[in-house]
């Protein structure tokens, strides 16, 4: 991993909106301690706002009631949460095993020679990101791409292209 | 070879419904359990023989009776869908074609271990099967199935999802904890074991999405009926998946105990393209790699797999043919467990961002022999000194690789 | 007594603690297990592997000693080829991204990956790729600056925020060998104790702004000392150095074990009064309101206490139990009313529930077990009568502002002994220059009714008197702190049975 402790500060306020706030409270009461929040509450804020910024930290640890510093952490141990902007197309690409023996490469290649961004970049335009992650557990039907939370599966470059066009 | 016990529902159309799992015989064996006494229950699953599906193999039931015998403290079930180890593929067909199988095997483990509070801790890229999964689960509670009086029987049994969010490390049983806790997913040293001091500090059962949705078919059908399957020491069926390089690659029920030669060529088609076998990684990316001699003689249970030097883990085989090139993917091993480590012990912590450079190295054409022999000494010392077990999961396969292909290493480097 | 059990540490028997975990126990007796992470007042993490210890016929044969119990018949081995190879295999992955920049580091010398080097690696360095880069001279607050990369993250600075002092400022963020301790934006270190992270770190990765690049520590003399910053008493450590043609000075506090008064840890404002120890000390005596030699300004002490009617001696509450005495015995012989006013030392609501007291003063309850009187109705209505006000070093001006001062001491002659150079030393008619408390020997008793004894540790090149001594000159008969003792043994009831030389390193809980 590189290092994800450098956190955007947006310069304003952030706080849940009314759906994330309900949602939060209607959580809370599932867990014994209100510290297992962390995790959900991250991840309301990245549906909420597609990123998660210094300001949500902060928001997250006073409205759970812990240190800033142990959301920070979790924040930047799990790398599903985006600590910058991603693309309107978050592009995941599976680089593990079974997937890199059937030709993730190919699929990385080409989406950095069409949309001229490699893995970690956002296109300019804003509406394409690139990452490629570990193991998304589609071995099977290797290799394995996600948009935005979508599977596509069996993937290759022509497939890719495909599934670019109808983004686009 | 197939056989249909955990996936007997999975090719029924819409089973994650309830209206049509219930159909097809879901939330039918709760009468059966309840009327059973738990302990009745945890004998029946012990009988079994089920060995813990998520990759240790520790007997499930067993388990179940670590749990103190008096306690103040509530009991929790964690159920680990992680799945996070590379070439498995298996618990996601259980969350999104047949989720009540799961949900009915967490009510019965529940009743079994004395749990009233149980949390599947899922993958955070598990995205669609999330939802499946949560959608199910509220058609339980809606129906009755879960709540204050599960189907009717005075015995509450509440499930919550915890999503991880890209943490290969959940996966141990004690990282899992710690993520449902608000933390980093950093394992924790044992003693004590979860089964003591678990989840919030309570005693806490572990178990795998496969382990826990076997349980309504032993109970329901018997322990005996599940170990007509398999093999003596690895009774029942597992879903086996298989990638890689192969023909039909699938995940596929299978009973413990075939011979895996066999099971690649007439299960997933043999070696993709025709090409000659090179090896096989037989139980996710953590096992090390067998040779085509050696497989010769392997049969796919945890027995074999020990008496050939490596390990039945998640029964996710990877297949490797004649031109894959060792040292590339041992890299993409290293790289894999590298990401993944949570940084907490120095052996792994230092040691397997080291083992990575060294092998970019040697790609590179930078490397000496000096640097092979380096990478296979950091096997030995990182191994086993660290709190749980990631840096042997990536210390394993490469010290196999690194043993079984020197001379792709060697030829790298002159 | 703690239940013993009998174990074997590389074969040889030894009785320890039954229940301690394995590094506490066996180095009770002397056996050292090495380890970085562990730390006695933060409990065991186990991130480290450095106090692997192998157990024979153990199931595990492989633990931390950290997170296992000492053990009836356990059979620890701790110099087995396997167990050295491990100590040596985790110091050479401690060391592969440590910059090694031990020359500019100021923790080379006080070093625990140094020392382990040294003892258990001591190999040439085989990384030949590229180390792991991350931020340096990061500004934590509170005076702590902290280095990413020397850091190897043992996690006892963010343990420490997180269960000693719960403000949790410090985490450590990534994973992988990204990982690094760092705190979140806008939210630095802010708490009264912080710069233990300094003392805990094990590697140069906390150093303190303020002793950063001032002294190489193996210059450095330590001696034990207590803090009189306010009524704790924390031990501590007095690092001090006398440099070739200059004085001796101390160049930082850092705390001493006591475990039954400040465990391991002090408070920042306490580390920070050695400066009141080196600056803005009164160097040059004064009497009849002119600079003059010690000897006069004592001479003229003595002659204005004997042709005074109403004398009035005033006492520091940080003087040493032994000071006091002799003031007080003066004061009896000559008449005086011996007052211990300083309710200006007291601010209150200013201590917490842990180691900072509301009294800053290093031996008030010293004043109390002597019978001094502390009121400042007394203390007033002495003033009222008075035509000398003798102050031992008390610092009226944190009692009354400079108008009541004028008010409260009017035409009265006002004289000084004092190691502080200030306003009040200015008013005085008599000045005359005292050792402080890092420069003699004495004992106090802390808020919680605990005598403790601490030696003389800084010898200036020109020392001053103890005020015992000084007390004598101006025909005190106590002279040195062995008289006292005697006197207060035959006049104070709680110290009767007290031998001064057999008080305990941990100090004497007074019953009272």
């Amino acid at each position: 991993m590189s290092d994800r402790s450098q956190l955007i500060e947006t310069g304003t306020p952030f706080q849940f909106d009314a759906e994330r706030d309900a949602e939060f409270e209607r959580l809370v009461k599932r867990y014994p301690t209100r510290e297992s929040m962390i995790l959900p509450a991250l991840w309301l804020t990245q549906e909420q706002e597609g990123w998660i910024s210094a300001e949500a930290i902060g928001y997250i640890a006073d409205r759970i009631g812990t240190f800033a510093s142990k959301v920070f952490e979790v924040a930047t141990f799990y790398t599903m949460y985006n600590l910058h902007p991603v693309g309107e197309y978050h592009i995941c690409v599976c680089r593990t095993l079974s997937c890199y023996l059937l030709g993730k490469q190919q699929i990385v290649d080409y989406l950095y020679q069409e949309l001229g961004i490699k893995p970690g970049d956002v296109s300019k335009d804003g509406k394409f990101s690139l990452e490629e992650v570990e193991c998304l557990g589609h071995c099977g039907t290797a290799p394995v791409v996600q948009v935005n939370g979508e599977f596509h599966e069996d993937m290759d470059v022509e497939k890719m292209k495909a599934l670019l066009a109808t983004l686009k | 070879m197939e056989v249909k016990l955990l996936s007997a529902r999975f090719d029924v159309e819409n089973c994650n419904k309830i209206e049509v799992a219930l159909k097809n015989g879901a939330y039918s064996v709760l009468d059966k359990a309840f009327s059973m006494e738990p302990g009745e229950v945890t004998d029946e699953v012990k009988n079994s023989g089920l060995r813990g599906r998520g990759g240790a193999g520790f007997p499930t039931g067993l388990k179940w009776t670590f749990l103190p015998k008096q306690t103040e403290k509530p009991v929790y079930l964690a159920v680990n869908s992680d799945e996070s180890e590379p070439g498995t593929f298996k618990d996601r067909y259980i969350l999104v074609r047949d989720p009540h199988m799961l949900i009915e095997g967490i009510i019965i483990s529940c009743y079994a271990i004395g749990s009233h509070d149980a949390y599947i801790y899922i993958r955070g890229e598990y995205t669609t099967q999330v939802k499946v999964l949560q959608a199910a689960i509220d058609e339980a509670y809606e129906a009755g199935y879960l709540g204050d009086k599960v189907a009717g029987n005075d015995y509450r049994v509440d499930v919550t999802v915890h999503r991880g969010a890209g943490a290969y490390i959940c996966g141990e049983e004690t990282a899992l904890l710690e993520s449902i806790e608000g933390k980093k997913g950093q394992p924790r040293s044992k003693p004590p074991f979860p089964a003591v001091e678990g989840l919030y500090g309570c005693p806490t059962i572990i178990n795998n999405v496969q382990s826990i949705a076997s349980v309504p078919y032993i109970v329901s059908n018997g322990a005996d009926a599940y170990k007509a399957y398999g093999t003596e020491k690895s009774p029942g069926t597992h879903l086996f998946g298989i990638s890689g390089l192969v023909e039909k690659p699938g995940m596929y029920e299978l009973p413990l105990g075939l011979p895996i030669l066999e099971v690649i060529e007439k299960v997933a088609g043999g070696v993709k393209g025709g090409k000659k076998l090179k090896g096989v990684i037989p139980g996710g990316s953590s096992t090390p790699v067998l040779l085509p001699e050696e497989l010769e003689t392997v049969t796919m249970d945890y027995e074999s797999m020990a008496e050939h030097k490596t390990m039945f883990g998640s029964g996710g085989m990877v297949v490797l043919d004649e031109d894959v090139d060792v040292v590339k993917l041992v890299k993409n091993l290293i790289d894999f467990y590298h990401h993944e480590s949570c940084g907490q012990c120095t052996p792994c912590r230092e040691g397997l961002g080291w083992m990575l450079k060294i092998v970019k190295k040697i790609i590179n054409g930078d490397g000496t022999l000096d640097d092979v022999n380096l990478l296979r000494e950091l096997c030995d010392n990182i191994e086993m000194k660290t709190v749980c077990v990631l840096s042997a999961a990536c210390t394993m396969p490469v010290r196999a690789f690194l043993d079984k292909f020197r001379h792709e290493f060697e030829a790298y480097v002159q | 007594m703690a239940e013993m059990v009998k174990l074997s540490v590389n074969g040889q028997e030894v009785e320890v603690e039954a229940g301690k975990n394995l590094i506490d126990a066996v180095g009770a007796v002397g056996i050292e297990i090495p380890h970085l992470c562990y730390h006695p007042a933060l409990g065991a993490d186990g991130n480290c592997r450095m106090c692997l210890v192998g157990i024979e016929d153990g199931r595990p044969p492989l633990v931390p000693a950290c997170k296992t119990p000492a053990a009836e018949g356990m059979k620890v081995q701790l110099d087995a080829e396997h167990i050295k190879k491990i100590q040596h295999d985790v110091m050479e992955l401690e060391l592969i991204n440590h910059p090694t920049d031990c020359p500019i580091c100021d923790q080379a010398g006080e070093c625990a990956l140094q020392d382990y080097y040294q003892k258990y690696d001591g190999q040439e360095s085989r990384m030949t790729v590229p180390q792991v880069q991350k931020s340096k001279k990061l500004d934590f607050g509170c005076g702590v600056i902290h280095d990413q990369e020397r850091c190897i993250l043992c996690a006892r600075c963010v343990r420490f925020t997180r269960q000693i002092t719960k403000t949790g400022e410090l985490g450590i963020v990534n994973r992988t060998d990204d990982a690094r301790v760092t705190t979140f934006p806008g939210r630095p270190l802010n708490n009264r104790y912080a710069l233990n992270v300094v003392d805990l770190c094990p590697v140069g990765a906390m150093t303190s702004s303020d002793f950063r690049f001032k002294q190489r520590v193996w210059f450095l003399t330590r001696d034990k000392g207590i803090c009189h910053g306010c009524s704790k008493g924390c031990n501590i450590f007095i690092d001090h150095h006398k440099e070739k043609y200059k004085d001796d000075i101390i160049y930082r506090y850092r705390p001493f074990v006591n475990e039954q008064v400040n465990g391991y840890f002090m408070c920042d404002e306490g580390r920070m009064t050695y400066k009141k120890e080196n600056q803005d000390r009164l160097l040059v005596a004064k009497a009849n309101n002119a600079e003059s030699i010690i000897s006069s300004a004592v001479d003229s002490l003595k002659n204005s206490i004997s042709s005074s009617n109403k004398p009035v001696f005033l006492v520091s509450p940080n003087c040493s139990l032994e000071q006091m005495y002799a003031i007080k015995k003066l004061g009896e012989a000559k008449g005086a009313t011996v007052s211990g006013f300083s309710d200006g030392y007291i601010l209150e609501g200013d201590g917490d529930d842990f180691l900072i007291q509301d009294d800053k003063a290093a031996n008030r309850a010293g004043l109390e077990l002597l019978g001094v009187d502390t009121t400042k109705e007394a203390f007033e209505s002495a003033m009222k009568e008075a035509d000398l006000l003798v102050n031992f070093n008390n610092d009226l001006a944190k009692s009354y502002d400079a108008a009541a001062l004028d008010e409260l001491i009017g035409d009265c002659k006002f004289a000084m002994v004092a190691t502080t150079q200030d306003a009040l030393t200015e008013k005085a008619e008599i000045a005359i220059p005292a050792a402080s408390y890092s420069e003699y020997s004495g004992s106090v008793i802390n808020t919680d009714n605990i005598l403790q004894m601490f030696n003389k540790a800084v010898v200036k090149n020109e020392p001053f008197d103890d005020i015992v001594n000084i007390v004598s000159r101006i025909g005190g008969d106590v002279n040195e702190n062995s008289a006292a003792w005697a006197g207060m043994k035959a006049s104070v009831p709680a110290l009767k049975d007290v031998e001064p030389e057999q008080i305990p390193e941990q100090g004497l809980a007074l019953n009272s």
